[in-house]
């Protein structure tokens, strides 16, 4: 299932030439078919998450309450809520940058609650990406692609060289593989922070306000590769303020309030017509920020 | 009238070029000119000096100092580890340490070795080996806060990038944290190696064979040797700046050039 649509996506890029003569920018059909290569084409599959009973602290303050929540396989979950509701923390604690004072966490095969869980393991099939991009400085764009393929994978330079540039060619940054991260834009940055989390192959995508730190016209294109990457078949977890993206690409949005889902369902719903009092609240005041 | 922005910048130069003028002047005058030169800048008696000035004494000094330095990183490596191990001992060992030959003067470091390792342990070191281990020894102590603050510089997030990719902790420290840290700590670095340099002269309180001479025990011996009165101080004072302000113009050149735009 998953060779035949590989197969049909490859047949499809090898046509675009010919109906499209100008192209000379990756369409959308061939960023496709290479992030569908990364969700479907290496024996990989989308991985779920499932959460029950997460409490977290930090000190005295309690920033998660107890979140029971599930992502299925291939699901795109927006997580929204105003600042301080315990998103990222939420985020945090899947791939365990924070460990949970109680409740558990799976992710795909993995007990990421275990005390025993390999963590490098677990978290190699999990793709992170950073509202500050983070990526390596001292490295080249590539560089930043290969080195954890190579380190610790142990692939060869050619091996991930070849994967990095068909990554960095899905966000359309090839051309800039040799540059250094501060010779780019904040949008290009986010969109090689993707290209570098997806050369591990994840099973799932977390995304912490990828699109925060950006200058606004560069939010569209990280989106666009976002999109992209949901349109795949890659399992993502979105913390964002970006509502139209929640819309549009969100299989389901869940509204965080004060360490606690509020309120979950399709977008259509959670946003298009909220329930609780809290999610209305927060709702007007993002969409319409001068109370109009 | 009132006074504008430019004539007070004027005036303010004004009354600072002729301060510096009068000190001048006071100067010239009141200083017997005749006795400093014959006191400092005697040089026409000290052809004798060379080269074993350079030969000897500067590379002694050089030698000490690199022994010194070397095993000062290595041990300063060790001691920041130490300090931010999660095992408690180590920190509060890595912490009296480094308190401990922060705060004493240097001079006790090469007394205790010259003079205390002989009669407590019946130890007889060389020249180098004492002035080698009293520099390793209190230089790795700067050299750990140095580090450690270095490796802390790096921004959290680079490591949890690291972490979130899946490297283990090792992995990350050497291939992400240490070549960041590596970039911040140089500078510091470099002024570490300048106090060295000048360190390297305590070793005359142990004192050594002419061979072993650095450069201030070859300045204070040829003060009795050659009648130049304290000229020679102020030839060897010359060779460490010959040491020192190549390094200084070098951690400059460094601290200029901003640690993130990287070169290949």
């Amino acid at each position: 299932m998953d060779a035949n649509m590989s197969q049909s996506q490859s047949q499809s890029q090898s046509q675009t030439p010919g109906e499209t003569p100008a192209a000379s920018t990756p369409t959308r059909a061939t960023a496709a078919a290479s992030a569908q290569d990364v969700s479907g084409g290496h024996g990989t599959t989308a991985a779920g998450v499932t959460i029950t009973g997460l409490h977290k602290s930090f000190g005295d303050n309690e920033v998660l309450k107890g979140i029971d929540m599930s992502v299925a396989p291939g699901e795109v979950v927006c997580l929204i809520g105003a600042s301080g509701s315990g998103k990222s923390t939420l985020l945090r604690c899947v791939n365990r940058l924070e460990t949970p004072n109680a409740g558990t966490i799976t992710v795909g095969e993995h007990e990421a609650t275990h005390p025993d869980v390999n963590l490098d393991a677990m978290r190699r099939q999990i793709g992170m990406v950073f509202q500050q991009f983070n990526l390596f400085p001292h490295l080249s764009v590539l560089e930043n692609c290969t080195i954890t393929p190579r380190r610790v994978l142990g692939q060869s330079k050619a091996e991930a060289e070849t994967e990095a540039l068909a990554q960095l060619d899905a966000v359309g940054l090839k051309h800039l593989s040799e540059r250094r991260p501060d010779q780019l834009s904040g949008g290009q940055q986010q969109r090689v922070a993707i290209a570098r989390a997806l050369t591990m192959k994840p099973q799932l995508m977390l995304f912490d306000e990828p699109t925060s730190a950006l200058d606004p016209e560069t939010v569209g294109d990280v989106l666009a590769s976002m999109r992209e990457l949901a349109e795949a078949g890659m399992t993502m977890l979105v913390v964002t303020h970006e509502m139209g993206f929640a819309r549009e690409v969100a299989d389901r949005v869940v509204f965080m309030d004060q360490g606690l889902v509020v309120e979950e369902g399709p977008a259509s719903s959670v946003i298009g017509a909220p329930q609780q009092p809290r999610t209305q609240d927060f709702l007007r005041r993002v969409l319409n920020p001068l109370g109009e | 009238m009132a006074m504008t922005t430019r004539d007070r910048a004027r005036l303010s130069l004004g009354i600072q070029a002729g301060i510096f003028l009068a000190v001048v002047i006071v100067l010239a005058i009141l200083i017997d000119w005749t006795a400093i030169r014959g006191s400092f800048f005697a040089f026409e008696n000290l052809g004798p000096m060379f080269p074993e000035i350079i030969t000897v004494g500067l590379f002694n000094t050089v030698q000490y100092t690199v022994v010194g330095f070397i095993f000062g990183l290595l041990g300063g490596t060790l001691l920041a580890l130490m300090r931010m191990s999660s095992f408690p001992v180590y920190r509060w060992v890595a912490t009296a340490y480094i308190e401990f030959f922060r705060g004493i003067p240097a001079i006790l470091v090469f007394i205790a070795l010259g003079f205390g390792a002989s009669l407590a342990f019946g130890w007889n070191l060389s020249t180098l080996q004492i002035a080698g281990s009293a520099l390793a020894i209190v230089a790795s102590a700067y050299i750990a806060e140095t580090l450690r603050a270095g490796l802390q510089a790096v921004p959290k997030g680079q490591l949890e990038a690291a972490r979130a990719l899946g490297m283990p902790a090792w992995r990350a420290m050497v291939t992400i944290q240490i070549p960041q840290a590596f970039r911040i700590v140089l500078p510091p670095l470099t002024n570490e190696a300048i106090l060295l340099t000048k360190d390297s002269s305590l070793i005359f309180v142990v004192g050594m064979a002419g061979s072993a001479a650095e450069l201030t025990k070859m300045g204070r011996d040829g003060i009795n040797i050659y009648q130049a009165g304290l000229t020679p101080l102020v030839v060897a004072g010359f060779c460490y700046l010959l040491l020192t302000v190549p390094l200084s113009l070098l951690a400059r050149r460094m601290e200029h050039r901003t640690p993130r735009t990287g070169k290949k």
